[in-house]
């Protein structure tokens, strides 16, 4: 029983910057992995990644097939205060979409 | 007249090469992609080599070795035993940063992500890449129309490209 495999997401303000951590589940195959069987496992890849912060937004991320399963990223945010919304939208090569949100606290 | 006719015959038979052409492109599915996803640089990641990537993602390739980039120390760390996960970290003094782009120089697609920054995100910026054997991580800062660079050496036990 390991943790339950969903999007994650916290953002907090210290000093005037908001730090955003972000972890994504998802298998990241890059195309070139395989299977127990010895087959080749088809590419999937998130390939894009927006952020926004009350719905202006403030950074896009590409990603290729060398970004590592389960992407975690984190980054800075200058200004913002407590009780700011943090929404991120990722989508797969394959047209696969995910939303998560979260309040900077 | 014949020399006219011979004229129309030759823009008749060009117009038939170019359409032909353009419908074997189409059926081939080459063009498929690309307008599904116009919003990923396609070009970029396909790249086989770094100068190709960078070229395709940024337009050239002049990149400028600064101490105004940096990786965090151990981040990525010179020695990773698993080449699947291994950890980066970014950090600039550099202002007016508009855009990051993280590469492995032998992976078999070198550009691992690009970040398109707006003016309301600062580094440091960290994230977790795969290394397929040992190799130079690069990372290139994009400001002010000049690209800035910063790279590491990271061996890796197991390769993380599978």
């Amino acid at each position: 029983m390991g943790l339950e495999e969903k999007d994650r997401i916290r953002a907090k303000l210290k000093e005037d910057e908001t730090t955003v951590r972000l972890l994504l589940a998802h298998p990241m195959h890059t195309g070139h992995g395989k299977d127990e069987a010895g087959e080749l496992i088809a590419a999937v890849f998130i390939q894009d990644i927006r952020c926004w912060r009350n719905d202006k937004q403030v950074l896009t991320i590409k990603c290729g097939a060398a970004t590592a399963r389960n992407p975690y990223f984190s980054f800075q945010l200058l200004g913002g205060q407590q009780g700011d919304k943090i929404t991120i939208r990722w989508v797969d090569n394959i047209g696969a979409k995910g939303t998560v949100e979260t309040i900077v606290i | 007249m014949t020399k006219n006719r011979l004229e129309q015959r030759r823009t008749v038979l060009k117009d038939m090469i170019s359409a032909s052409t353009l419908a074997l492109v189409a059926a081939s599915g080459l063009l498929l992609p690309q307008r599904l996803l116009a919003h990923w640089p396609m070009d970029a990641f396909n790249a086989k080599t770094v100068e190709d990537a960078l070229m395709a993602l940024l337009g050239h390739a002049d990149v400028i070795n600064d101490s105004m980039v940096k990786f965090k120390v151990a981040s990525p760390p010179s020695y990773a035993v698993n080449g699947a996960s291994v950890p980066i970290e970014i950090r600039s003094t550099l202002k007016g940063i508009e855009r990051i782009a993280v590469l492995v120089e032998k992976n078999p697609n070198p550009l691992a992500m690009s970040l398109d920054f707006t003016t309301a995100v600062s580094l440091p910026f960290k994230s977790m890449i795969k290394i397929n054997e040992d190799s130079l991580v690069i990372a290139v800062i994009s400001a002010g129309g000049k690209l800035y660079k910063t790279s590491r050496m990271v061996e890796v036990d197991i390769g993380g490209c599978s």
